[in-house]
């Protein structure tokens, strides 16, 4: 059984930790579907800045090539100039990737997503991550009985 | 204005000028009096679309933290789309709301805009009334946006039977812009564009 809470991604309670009402109630209304239409919408707003400790500890590395350019700035890089560089590779000069970072958590030139610090926002990119899951499951079960 | 945003726009500009786009006519990009803050963009309407032969003005403003930001873009030629309102000329599109990315320029916005002619998303619509003649009638919108292009944007389709309506209106005195709005709104039925204008 150590599968269901995490299938469900619940946890179990504490000791002596009392039920929350409140979240089992928005479970039911989640789990049976009510909120569907509002589901299958995208988070409603610009997603929350990235993380301050992600953004501090991105790597910084030296332009070797000519020819790029700072997608925010749209200003050329120089050979021997030091960028920061995202984990999906594209790099900025780093006040200009800063300012956005501290705007939004993505990549602007992927929309590669970066960790924030925002509770609210990870609760529903898991949820999001779950659903997909979930889809992909029941069509590769269907694919095994059908095809 | 903010001393990134500026030069970007500068550069941007530089771009576009160079683009493909714009040495095809599909795409336009204007100052208007000198300042990096304001511009004017142009779209021709897309091929195989009721847009077609038209051209379409937008206002284009730069806020002091673009490209952090979004550009604020509208519609300054009437156009009768489900994403752009009839009236105010906004234009429903996520990039220029919440999945804005500092990357784009004016040129990808422009031609994102001009996709939009393209494929309509009645299912997010600015304008309920078009969306709905969109999704019930796709032939009288078709017609209905085809007319618009004619009369607003310069496009080559006159459609006669129209044009006759809103001339009846305008001969009891309703100005032309309304008397067009309402017709089209009441699927070109002349009595019930009529009762709703006096009522």
């Amino acid at each position: 059984m150590a599968g269901y809470f995490e299938e469900m991604g619940w946890r179990e309670l504490e000791d002596g930790e009392q039920p929350d009402h409140l979240l089992h109630m928005a479970r039911f209304i989640f789990e049976f579907g009510f909120n569907e239409d509002f589901n299958a919408r995208e988070w409603p707003k610009l997603p929350p800045p990235a993380s301050q400790e992600t953004v501090k500890n991105l790597p910084e590395t030296t332009i070797e090539s000519d020819g790029k350019s700072c997608p925010i700035c749209l200003k050329k890089f120089n050979i021997g100039e030091k960028v920061t560089e995202m984990p999906c590779n594209h790099q900025y000069h780093t006040t200009c990737i800063s300012i956005w970072l501290n705007t939004t958590n993505s990549c602007p030139f992927c929309r590669y997503e970066l960790p924030t610090d925002d509770e609210v926002y990870e609760q529903f990119k898991r949820n999001k991550k779950r659903s997909e899951q979930k889809q992909e499951d029941l069509a590769v079960l269907h694919n095994s009985m059908f095809s | 204005m903010a001393n990134i945003a500026a030069k970007r726009i500068k550069r941007e500009f530089k771009e576009v000028m160079k683009s493909e786009e714009v040495a095809g006519g599909t795409i336009k990009l204007e100052l208007v009096h000198d300042s990096w803050t304001e511009l004017q963009g142009e779209i021709a309407g897309p091929p195989d679309t009721p847009y077609e032969g038209g051209t379409f003005l937008l206002e284009i403003k730069v806020p002091e933290t673009y490209p952090f930001n979004p550009p604020k873009i509208r519609f300054m030629t009437k156009i009768w789309h489900p994403n752009v309102s009839s009236v105010t000329g906004a234009i429903c599109l996520d990039i220029l709301k919440d999945q804005w990315a500092a990357a784009l320029t004016l040129r990808t916005v422009l031609l994102s805009i001009q996709a939009l002619l393209s494929a309509a998303e009645p299912n997010d619509p600015q304008d309920a009334v078009v969306a709905k003649q969109y999704r019930e009638d796709i032939q009288l919108f078709n017609l209905t946006a085809r007319h618009w292009t004619n009369v607003y944007a310069g496009g080559p389709t006159a459609i006669w039977e129209f044009n006759q309506k809103v001339q009846v209106l305008l001969d009891m005195g309703i100005d032309e812009d309304q008397a067009r709005v309402a017709l089209s709104t009441f699927d070109w039925e002349l009595e019930r564009a009529t009762e709703h204008l006096f009522s």
